[in-house]
C-alpha cells in the first residue's frame, strides 16, 4: 500500500512539475491572471478611491476582493485542460497518466498559480484602498481556504469544458452554481479580518469552517467525477 | 485464443459510429505474442477509430476488447496505460526538449529516465530540441520513442511510418522486430506495408 501511495505521489509531482516547466516556457496563465487582476485593480482603486476609510464602504471590500480574485482565476484557469485538447497532448496524457494523479496535479498547479496571484493581488489592494486589517489570521485562513476551493472547482470545471465545444463561455456557466457557495463563505471568513467586533469574528470563524467543509467535499467530488469526465 | 498463450489482444463484435455513421460494424480480430496484425482500408474506413477502441480511449457501442499482458487480463484503465500508441493524433508537449518530454512520461510510468535517452540515440533524435521546433519526420520519432518507453508488449500503431525517412523507416521497422519477439503489434494503414512478421490482415473496406 506504501509502494502504492509513493507511485502515486510521484506521479502527481511529475504532473505538478510538468505544469510549471511548461507554464514558465510561455507565461501564459501567469500573464493572463496577473494583467487581469493587476487591470482590475487599478480600475476598482481609481474607481473607489481610499474606499477602506469610508465606513459604509467597509463591508463591500472583502466582496470587491473575491471578484477580483475569481474574475482573473477565471481567466486563466480554465486552460489547464482547454490547452491539453487543444494542443492533441490528451491522447498521451490519457495513456500514461491515472485519472486520480492528473487531477491532484493539475489542482495542485492552479493552488500554487491563485496563491501567487493572491500574494500579488492582496497587499496592492489593501494599501491601494486603504484597507483596514484588524486581525491578519482571518485573512489569512479566508484566502488559503477560499484558494484552496477555488483551484480544486475550476480544476474540475476546466476537465468538464474540454470535452466541448463552446468552450469560452461554458467555464462561466458551469463555473458560477460550483464556486457560488465558496464565494459566499470566502467573503463572510474575510470579513473577519477588518474588524474587532466578536459577532462578525464568530460569524467569519463560522464561514471559514463551512469554506473548509465546502472544499473537502469539492476534492471528494473532484476524485468520483473527474475519471468519467476525463475518459468519457 | 489459447491459455498458455501470455500475451494477446481480441476484439468481438466491435461496432462504434458518430451520430447515424457507422464507422466499425462487428469487427472481430484476435492477435498474439509474436503477430503483426496489419489493419488496412481506405480513409474513413475507421482504422483509427478500431485502434482507439483497442486501447481503450474511445468505448465500443457494441461488442468486446478483452486483453491479456503477461497472464494478466487487464480492464480498460490497465489497458490503457498498458499499451504504446503512435498515431499522427497524438502530439507531446511543444514547449519540452525531446528528452523532457520523455523524462515526465518515464516519471508518470515510474521507470528509469535512462530508457528515454536511450530510445532517443537510438532513433537519432537530440535531446535538448525544443519538440516545437522538430521536423515532422523527426517528430513521428519521437512517438515511436514515447511508444516504446515502458516496453509495451502491445504496440497499436496508426500510419506509423508517416513522414518517416528511409533511415526512420529502418530504424522503427528494427524497432518492431525487436519488440515482435515478445509483443504483439496492430498496425493501421491505408495501404499494405513491409513490415516484419504479417499474421494476420484485417481489411476494413471488404
Amino acid at each position: 500500500m506504501w509502494r502504492d501511495i509513493s507511485t502515486w505521489t510521484a506521479e502527481v509531482a511529475a504532473i505538478f512539475r510538468k505544469e510549471w516547466r511548461c507554464e514558465l516556457r510561455t507565461r501564459y496563465g501567469l500573464n493572463t491572471v496577473g494583467l487581469f487582476a493587476f487591470t482590475t485593480l487599478v480600475v476598482v482603486s481609481i474607481a473607489l478611491g481610499p474606499a477602506g476609510t469610508s465606513e459604509e464602504a467597509q463591508p463591500f471590500l472583502p466582496v470587491m476582493l473575491w471578484l477580483i480574485l475569481l474574475f482573473a482565476a477565471s481567466a486563466g484557469l480554465p486552460r489547464t485542460f482547454v490547452a491539453e485538447e487543444e494542443s492533441r497532448t490528451a491522447i498521451a496524457l490519457r495513456l500514461s497518466a491515472r485519472p486520480s494523479s492528473l487531477f491532484i496535479g493539475k489542482a495542485l498547479f492552479n493552488l500554487t498559480l491563485i496563491l501567487a496571484l493572491e500574494v500579488l493581488v492582496v497587499p496592492l489592494y489593501i494599501g491601494m484602498l486603504q484597507v483596514p486589517v484588524a486581525s491578519v489570521q482571518p485573512l489569512v485562513l479566508s484566502l488559503l481556504v477560499g484558494g484552496y476551493g477555488l483551484a480544486i472547482g475550476s480544476t474540475l470545471t476546466a476537465a468538464m469544458v474540454a470535452q466541448t465545444q463552446v468552450r469560452g463561455p461554458l467555464f462561466a456557466v458551469l463555473a458560477f452554481p460550483i464556486l457560488l457557495p465558496l464565494l459566499k463563505f470566502a467573503i463572510e471568513a474575510t470579513i473577519g479580518a477588518g474588524s474587532a467586533d466578536p459577532v462578525l469574528l464568530e460569524r467569519s470563524s463560522v464561514a471559514l469552517k463551512m469554506a473548509f467543509l465546502y472544499d473537502g467535499t469539492l476534492t471528494v467530488a473532484g476524485f468520483m467525477l473527474f475519471p468519467p469526465i476525463w475518459n468519457p | 485464443m489459447p491459455s498458455a498463450i501470455s500475451t494477446w489482444i481480441r476484439a468481438q463484435g466491435l461496432t462504434r459510429g458518430f451520430g447515424r455513421l457507422r464507422v466499425l460494424q462487428g469487427i472481430d480480430l484476435e492477435a498474439a505474442a509474436g503477430e503483426l496484425l496489419l489493419v488496412t482500408g481506405h480513409n474513413g474506413s475507421g482504422k483509427s477509430t478500431l485502434l482507439r477502441c483497442l486501447a481503450g480511449l474511445m468505448a465500443p457501442q457494441r461488442g468486446t476488447v478483452d486483453c491479456r499482458v503477461a497472464g494478466r487480463e487487464l480492464d480498460v484503465e490497465a489497458r490503457r496505460l498498458a499499451v504504446g500508441f503512435v498515431s499522427p493524433d497524438l502530439e507531446l508537449y511543444s514547449e519540452l526538449t525531446t528528452a523532457e518530454n520523455l523524462e515526465f512520461t518515464a516519471r508518470l510510468r515510474g521507470i528509469g529516465e535512462a530508457r528515454g535517452r536511450e530510445l532517443l540515440d537510438d532513433l537519432g533524435l537530440p535531446h535538448d530540441r525544443l519538440t516545437g521546433a522538430l521536423s515532422s519526420g523527426m517528430r513521428q520519432r519521437l512517438r515511436w520513442a514515447w511508444a516504446l518507453l515502458h516496453r509495451p508488449k502491445i504496440l497499436l500503431l496508426d500510419e506509423p511510418l508517416q513522414n518517416l525517412d528511409a533511415p526512420g523507416r529502418r530504424d522503427v521497422s528494427r524497432l518492431l522486430e525487436e519488440h515482435l519477439d515478445d509483443g504483439l503489434a496492430v498496425v493501421a494503414n491505408p495501404d499494405r506495408l513491409e513490415l516484419p512478421h504479417v499474421a494476420r490482415h484485417l481489411d476494413l473496406d471488404r
